[in-house]
């Protein structure tokens, strides 16, 4: 998994660029001394960032229903932190917020089958190189006969994960290639086996895991020019971490000499033999659970939170003063105008600069202050809703300001737009699965560990896909009821 | 030795460049029934608006039992606004709360009254216009002329000096005129001072202690009912009465 900064990166970094230059994070190391070891050693733990969907490197394994991140590079990892005599945690995250989660000290170091290419080598500072691997091309078994390396593939389509090293590869030494890219090798593997593409550039430990676990699937040595460092395995610090860089490095060094890349491998065989043994989605119930949960956890406070401000921001908007109206505008359209998605990393990772959030927290922030923003206009449409002659009204009998807005427009107001809050609801319970992105063991990340674990594409998404439908379903079913009771009431 | 409730000086209201009112003046004693009639678009309502400050008048003082209206903080003209009961014509009951909550609101939000002696007043106040039986009903169940007497009741609860009526019966369907035509002189004959603005010239006859009429943004004329209904000196007054009657 050598994937070249995606664009998503590219805004977070530059967001966080921005704040970078109102204030600079109090632990950087900027000038002097440089402490990146001593401060690992000082406060006891070693922060791993990992993206755990690139068996065998790193992957997840069902112990008695809970799951645990394996592989490799988490062998690797607690090799290091034993060495240095601290404890190892492990942070999971897309492998597109890796480098963010260096810059902005969520993690110490990132261990993901990463590569050591000049163009991140500009950004982060590597280790020595603890693995090398080759580029092999995965194909449907029943093709194998068609396919023998990467010049079988001219004029043909291949996958590869968005923006990784081995979609530039593709692309640029197989003529006439239409190179298709998507983030998650299982969804490539969907691809595959649907002919949507005829091969998936992969590198060849990864490749071997999946032929292994998969009858259906073959390999062959793709025969690529591999030129430096694409085809290498090392580890990425904070630029400047030179002490804790060289301290890595003799572990590196010593798991080089004892050839213990073997035994870890061999680990992490054994572990995805246990894995595919028992691949019923009942088996991983407490996946979707945790899922649930989650998924629920943040819908459920989002809502209240997004509510309360959602009426804040639709106050201002209304307002008379002219600060407090451009303040809710300025909010309301800015929030509206960007997507979801950037906002959970802008929140995680650019004010996590300044406050250390951990990543369900600021999925509850970002989704939160989104609704917000939403909810706020549908609240101001249904004041507005509401008719004047009823302000008046309660005016002339002597109530004040905000009596008028409590006891007679606001409840006006939220049983004309009962049924738009309530799709607002339901929808977030939906919108809400882009914190995954963040790490956020949601619906949709359990659903990508599910895939992960058990090499399997389609059958996850149905179960996902049902739950999804039950909780938007049922939440819709009990809103009606109020929307009925409410009805009946007036 | 009348005592004066309200004196309206050099009143003038502007929206934006159009003129609405010029320059009115009057004064309303205490108990006085003032009957404001004129063409529609002539200023009647915003006129009524203006006395309990729905409307900021652009210049002149609106005095209301010793101080002026017009230099009144937010809390000072909510204060005054308890005294000055309004009707509105399209009633304005509060759609989200039944009937003796509609009365019931005011009283206990404003007065601090406690939740009992509010449902006690309200009760007194719906039975005096003939709807006790309908207060645990919600307005949209009413018709509306029964809708408008809740909306009396919900300003007397206050225990007004004075109440102000625009045009109360005239999204009234006929039949249901009389009933409202009825409360408002029972309220008079107790002694309220009233500002109604009506096109009822038969309760402005009857009821009336001065009839005011409007166009134009000014009174063009003033007087008993007598006066204008029988011997109108104002061209613009004898137009109107003209056309009235025709209809
Ligand atoms: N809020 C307002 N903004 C602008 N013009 C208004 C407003 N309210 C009333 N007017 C205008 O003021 C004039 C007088 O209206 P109004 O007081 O309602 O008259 P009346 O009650 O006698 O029919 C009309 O020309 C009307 O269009
Ligand atoms: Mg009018």
């Amino acid at each position: 998994m050598k994937k070249i900064m995606s664009w998503l990166m590219l805004v977070v970094t530059l967001s966080v660029a921005l704040l970078g230059g109102f204030a600079q994070p109090s632990h950087a190391a900027t000038t002097g001394t440089e402490d990146s070891l001593a401060r690992v050693k000082a406060k006891g733990t070693l922060v791993m960032g990992t993206s755990p969907d690139y068996p065998p490197y790193e992957f997840l394994v069902n112990r008695g229903g809970k799951e645990r991140v394996v592989g490799m590079d988490v062998d690797i990892a607690k090799k290091i932190a034993k060495d240095l005599g601290v404890k190892l945690v492990i942070k999971q995250m897309d492998f597109d917020s890796l480098l963010v989660a260096l810059e902005t000290n969520k993690v110490d170091m990132v261990i993901s089958g990463m590569s050591p290419t000049p163009a991140r080598k500009k950004s982060v500072d590597f280790s020595k190189v603890y693995y090398k691997g080759g580029q092999s091309i995965i194909i449907n078994k029943a093709d194998k006969g068609l396919y023998k390396d990467k010049d079988s593939f001219e004029n043909k389509s291949l996958g590869a994960q968005t923006g990784s090293i081995q979609y530039n590869l593709g692309k640029k030494q197989i003529k006439g290639s239409k190179m298709k890219g998507l983030a998650k090798i299982s969804d490539l593997i969907l691809a595959l086996k649907s002919h949507k593409a005829e091969g998936v550039i992969m590198e060849t430990p990864s490749a071997q895991a999946y032929v292994d676990n998969d009858p259906d699937l073959a390999m062959i040595n793709g025969k690529f020019d591999l030129g430096s460092g694409e085809n290498d395995t090392a580890i990425g610090f904070k630029k400047g971490s030179t002490s804790l860089v060289n301290a890595v490095n003799k572990s590196v060094d010593e798991i080089t000499q004892k050839k213990l890349t073997k035994t870890y491998l061999k680990d992490a065989g054994t572990y995805m033999k246990t894995n595919t043994h028992n691949t019923s989605m009942w088996h991983y119930s407490g996946y979707f659970l945790k899922g649930v949960e989650y998924t629920l956890l943040i819908t459920i406070i989002s809502v209240f939170f997004g509510i309360l401000l959602g009426i804040l921001f639709a106050l201002m908007r209304l307002s008379k003063m002219k600060l407090v109206h451009a303040l809710g505008v300025v909010y309301i359209e800015f929030v509206r105008g960007t997507p979801l998605m950037i906002q959970v990393m802008f929140v995680y990772f650019g004010i996590g600069l300044f406050i250390n959030i951990p990543a369900l927290i600021a999925g509850i922030i970002a989704v939160s202050l989104n609704s917000a923003a939403y909810v706020a206009e549908i609240i101001r449409g249904g004041i507005n809703s509401v008719a004047k002659g009823q302000t008046e009204a309660a005016r002339s009998l002597g109530l004040s300001q905000r009596q008028t807005f409590q006891s007679v427009v606001f409840p006006q107001a939220l049983k004309n737009i009962w049924p738009a809050l309530g799709n607002e609801f339901v929808s977030l319970i939906k919108e809400s699965s882009i914190v995954s992105i963040i790490g956020v063991t949601d619906l949709i990340y359990q659903l990508k560990a599910v895939q992960t674990a058990t090499y399997k594409g389609v059958i996850p998404i149905v179960v996902a896909m049902i739950i999804y439908f039950i909780l938007t379903f049922s939440l819709s079913k009990v809103l009606n009821h109020y929307e009925r009771k409410m009805k009946h009431d007036a | 030795m009348p005592e004066e409730m309200i004196a309206i000086e050099n009143i003038n209201k502007k929206f934006g460049d159009t003129e609405v009112l010029k320059d009115l003046n009057g004064k309303v004693e205490k108990g006085q029934v003032i009957c404001v009639i004129g063409p529609s678009g002539g200023g009647k309502s915003t006129f009524l608006r203006c006395l309990n400050m729905l409307e900021q008048p652009t210049s002149g003082k609106i005095m209301f039992e010793n101080s002026d209206l017009t230099s009144l903080n937010e809390s000072q003209i909510n204060q005054l606004r308890e005294k000055m009961g309004m009707v509105f014509q399209s009633f304005n009951l509060f759609s989200n709360m039944t009937v003796v909550e509609n009365v019931k609101l005011a009283p206990i939000k404003v007065k601090k009254m406690s939740n009992d002696d509010a449902q006690k007043l309200a009760l007194k106040l719906l039975a005096q216009v003939g709807l006790a039986e309908k207060a645990d009903d919600y307005p949209a169940s009413l018709s509306g002329g029964q809708q408008q007497r809740v909306a009396i009741a919900r300003a007397l609860a206050m225990n007004p000096d004075v109440m102000l009526f625009d045009e109360p019966t005239s999204a009234l369907d006929p039949e249901m005129v009389g009933e409202v035509l009825k409360v408002m002189q029972d309220l008079a004959n107790e002694g309220m001072t009233m500002v109604v603005v009506t096109h009822e010239m038969g309760f402005a006859k009857n009821v009336a202690d001065e009839v005011w009429f409007m166009d134009g943004g000014v009174f063009a004329e003033k007087g008993t009912p007598d006066q204008i209904f029988e011997h109108p000196q104002n061209e613009r007054t004898q137009d109107f009465l003209a056309k009235i009657l025709e209809a």
